[in-house]
């Protein structure tokens, strides 16, 4: 492994909690590393097991859900 | 669920993570994105061609009518409690699941395998890595589920087909399950009647 591997993550955010979460992070400025690849649902809730499998079949490193 | 399918098909678990973060909590957010993509770097990149079987079968296990059924239930069954007013020991019930997962992922490896060519039982069991007894059984599962059928025999070796079309045909029947899809046959059914 290199050591400027940086991992590719698929994230599903809930419009209403995690995705104004990392609004909120971006706007207070904290500092977070750029390996997400974001997907905004209307809920946690609407993020489907199909759709985690499809994300590791198409290549993402991880899968992340946040909500 | 989902961790279980990737515990079966021997993929890290880690590679899929849920936390819960509100819209006033920025800061633990930043930190959550920190602490995954600390664990993807430690567990390395993800090599999608070695796992590419598996991985299909996990989806097609996913989209099977069992598993989406059963998805969610272990909360309402032993946490609230059904139309009786009872509540179902989550011991029992995990072990229902547990049960359910493995015989979709293994149903579904061995539907994977058979799309691509028709194959005997030993060679199955050499593709997936399941014990021949395993496939042996869950063949028969296939087969009285009308899904995989005796397709030719080479000496004594006989060699299996799948009957299934495509692999999210299963979810698609799961969608509309008032509207049983055609089987093949009946499709050349109708157009002879059509030229008729």
């Amino acid at each position: 492994m290199s050591d400027n591997y940086e991992p590719k993550i698929l994230a599903f955010l809930c419009n209403w909690c995690a995705y104004a979460g990392a609004d909120l992070a971006g706007v207070s400025r904290f500092q977070y590393p750029p390996t997400l690849r974001v997907i905004r649902t209307m809920c946690s809730g609407r993020v489907d097991p199909l759709y985690i499998a499809g994300g590791l079949i198409n290549g993402y490193d991880s899968v992340f859900i946040s909500g | 669920m989902v961790a279980r399918l990737l515990d079966l098909a021997g993929i890290e678990r880690n590679r899929v993570q849920l936390r819960r973060v509100s819209a006033a909590e920025g800061a633990l957010f930043a930190n959550y994105v920190k602490e995954v993509s600390q664990i993807t770097t430690e567990l390395g990149p993800f090599d999608t061609s070695k796992y590419r079987l598996r991985l299909a079968a996990i989806k097609r296990a996913l989209g099977t009518r069992r598993l989406r059924w059963l998805s969610g239930m272990e909360h309402r069954l032993s946490i609230e409690e059904n139309v009786y007013g009872e509540k179902t020991n989550p011991e029992l019930m995990q072990e229902v699941l547990d049960e359910s997962i493995q015989s979709e992922y293994h149903k579904a490896l061995i539907l994977e395998m058979l799309e691509l060519q028709p194959l005997s039982v030993r060679e199955m069991a050499e593709i997936s890595g399941l014990p021949v007894y395993t496939v042996s059984l869950r063949l028969n599962e296939l087969e009285n589920e009308r899904k995989a059928e005796f397709h030719s025999h080479e000496g004594t070796t006989a060699r299996f087909a799948s009957l299934v079309a495509s692999p999210m045909s299963e979810a698609k029947a799961a969608d509309d399950s008032d509207y049983p899809l055609l089987k093949d046959s009946d499709h050349i059914k109708v157009q002879k009647a059509v030229s008729h």
